[in-house]
């Protein structure tokens, strides 16, 4: 079920253009990582679905709504550098998000105290916002973004800025998240992204590239590639495996045969075979799995 | 109306702890008893630091009563509108600087509501504030120079506050067509300079200004009879300060989407 609707979705400032006609949908329940690199204009998606920047042209559409209807209150957002009245305690901000939520204060108060536990400030409720560490104020970010229970959670770039201990903490809280709302990212760490989304959104200077299930994409992108690894001298078998009806080219790399085939499947039984029945002291044979950064190396160069 | 009154309470809160509710009123004091004051004891203060020739003699008339509330009425003018829009001038501008509203806004806060609760704590700081200081001022007056009636003071208050609240709303006008917290100052100093001077000079033209309130507020002091002037310039500034913050609204709102 769509959740958003983004259809021809354009801004521009003055003569630069930051977002050139994307249109895409989000997947109700789905963990969406919006991934591009720096300038890309995810930040800029990012404040035109929360209503922070008018679009220039196009439109969005959240289900249950007009296009471009003020739909902020069912979203949760959080900045890339969120600010907050930092002469306030978490506690007081997190009340103060509640309640201009439309909670009642009882209520406000109920749900922060369950979400400062929840992102493990707690032990820092009382104390002035200005004090707290970047991992602290990305927590209580969270925390403010999601106290209204939204259908959608928007986040810019939650981790970027964290330490590994920081990233984690967000990474966890992100999956438990997702069992109960959909969320959207923008990250331009690729093993974040691989990590928690289900679809992938992949910006580069405005234009949305490649979009889609995250292992749709794998496959489409997938090099058809076997590596192989022996003992003793490799390059007794490069020649025996050109020989192959569907290899097309033998690379050695570090005493690694990178492979090329039309078809993998098919090139690995022709090279079991072969390899049975000529005893190759084979030590390993790795049918390629792209990673993310191949994919986005791919669609980035396209 | 219970989101207004949250946000309201944050600013109440705010301006409690960056001590607004401590400076302004202590300023704005100091600025309404310092000239009854330093008026009464010129002669010892002349006397101590100037060096006069021997046997000059210096005549001063003591002032009236109420020459000595619209001496503390003239210190507002001027450096009390100063403090005012001090006071004032970043309360928008320096959330949306600081990043503040990007987590603010994108919450279901209505934009009428964010200014007007804005608006509201500061006219209560700076209506304290004017009270204190007339209060302070009234007190110097009756034990220096002679009785002046409290309904008066009242009256003095009513009305000038009204100044305040124009200069309050013109603040925050700016506040949301301008992003520079110089600009806003240097903005509602020009146009309050110009109304000064546009008043002075066309006064027959400008007599309904907001401007003119202390003029007439003087008037009523003197003659002890509201003028319709007086009540026709209050008139004028309550409607001006309504349109600056329909105009803070309209164009706040018009930088944001809502539709």
């Amino acid at each position: 079920m769509t959740l958003l609707a983004v259809k021809d979705l354009t801004k521009t400032y003055g003569s630069h253009t930051a977002v050139k006609h994307v249109s895409f949908e989000l997947t109700k329940g789905k963990c969406i990582a919006l991934l591009g690199p720096n300038g890309a204009g995810k930040t800029t998606i990012l404040r035109m679905l929360a209503g922070l920047l008018a679009p220039s042209t196009g439109s969005i559409t959240f289900s249950g709504y007009k296009p471009n209807q003020d739909i902020r209150k069912e979203i949760g957002y959080l900045p890339q550098y969120p600010a907050f009245h930092s002469w306030m305690t978490g506690r007081e901000f997190l009340i103060y998000s509640g309640q201009l939520h439309s909670l009642s204060k009882k209520e406000a108060l109920e749900k922060a105290d369950l979400l400062l536990k929840k992102t493990g400030i707690y032990e820092a409720r009382h104390k002035r916002i200005h004090t707290y560490s970047g991992g602290m104020k990305q927590r209580l970010g969270i925390a403010q973004a999601i106290i209204h229970q939204p259908k959608l959670l928007m986040l810019d770039e939650p981790v970027s800025s964290l330490d590994p201990i920081g990233r984690r903490d967000v990474l966890t809280l992100m999956e438990e998240l997702k069992e109960n709302m959909t969320i959207l990212f923008s990250t331009h760490i690729l093993s974040d992204a691989d990590e928690i989304s289900d679809e992938l959104l992949l910006l580069k200077q405005g234009h949305l590239l490649e979009s889609g299930p995250i292992n749709d994409l794998r496959k489409k992108y997938q090099t058809a590639m076997i590596e192989l690894q022996f003992t003793g001298d490799i390059a007794l078998y490069e020649q025996k495996l050109l020989e192959l009806p569907s290899v097309t080219n033998v690379i050695n790399k570090r005493d690694v045969l990178h492979i090329s085939v039309t078809d993998v499947e098919q090139a690995r039984d022709e090279v079991i075979q072969k390899a049975a029945l000529e005893l190759w002291p084979i030590t390993q044979l790795t049918m390629n799995h792209s990673t993310l950064e191949d994919l986005f190396m791919k669609v980035m160069t396209k | 109306m219970r989101q207004w009154y949250t946000i309201f309470q944050k600013e109440m809160l705010e301006n409690w702890r960056n001590f607004k509710w401590v400076w302004v009123p202590l300023v704005i004091l100091l600025l309404s008893i310092m000239d009854p004051i330093t008026t009464y004891y010129m002669p010892e203060i002349l006397d101590a630091v100037g060096n006069l020739p021997e046997g000059a003699v210096f005549k001063m008339p003591t002032p009236s009563p109420v020459e000595s509330i619209m001496m503390s009425l003239s210190q507002l003018n001027t450096l009390g509108v100063l403090v005012i829009i001090l006071m004032s001038m970043q309360t928008i501008t320096g959330e949306i600087k600081s990043g503040v509203s990007e987590i603010i806004l994108v919450k279901p806060v209505s934009y009428s509501n964010y200014v007007t609760a804005k608006w509201a704590s500061f006219i209560l700081i700076s209506l304290a504030s004017l009270f204190v200081g007339l209060i302070g001022s009234w007190y110097y007056t009756n034990l220096l120079f002679g009785d002046l009636n409290f309904i008066d003071l009242l009256k003095v208050f009513a009305f000038y506050s009204l100044w305040f609240m124009f200069i309050i709303s013109l603040s925050i006008f700016f506040n949301t067509i301008v992003k520079s917290q110089g600009i806003i100052l240097f903005l509602t100093i020009v146009v309050v300079m110009a109304l000064n001077l546009l008043t002075s000079v066309l006064g027959k033209y400008f007599n309904w200004s907001p401007s003119q309130l202390s003029q007439h507020i003087e008037d009523m002091l003197l003659t002890n009879h509201i003028s319709t002037d007086l009540i026709m310039s209050a008139i004028i500034t309550i409607a001006a300060s309504l349109l600056l913050l329909i105009g803070s609204i309209t164009f706040f709102q018009s930088k944001k989407i809502v539709e």
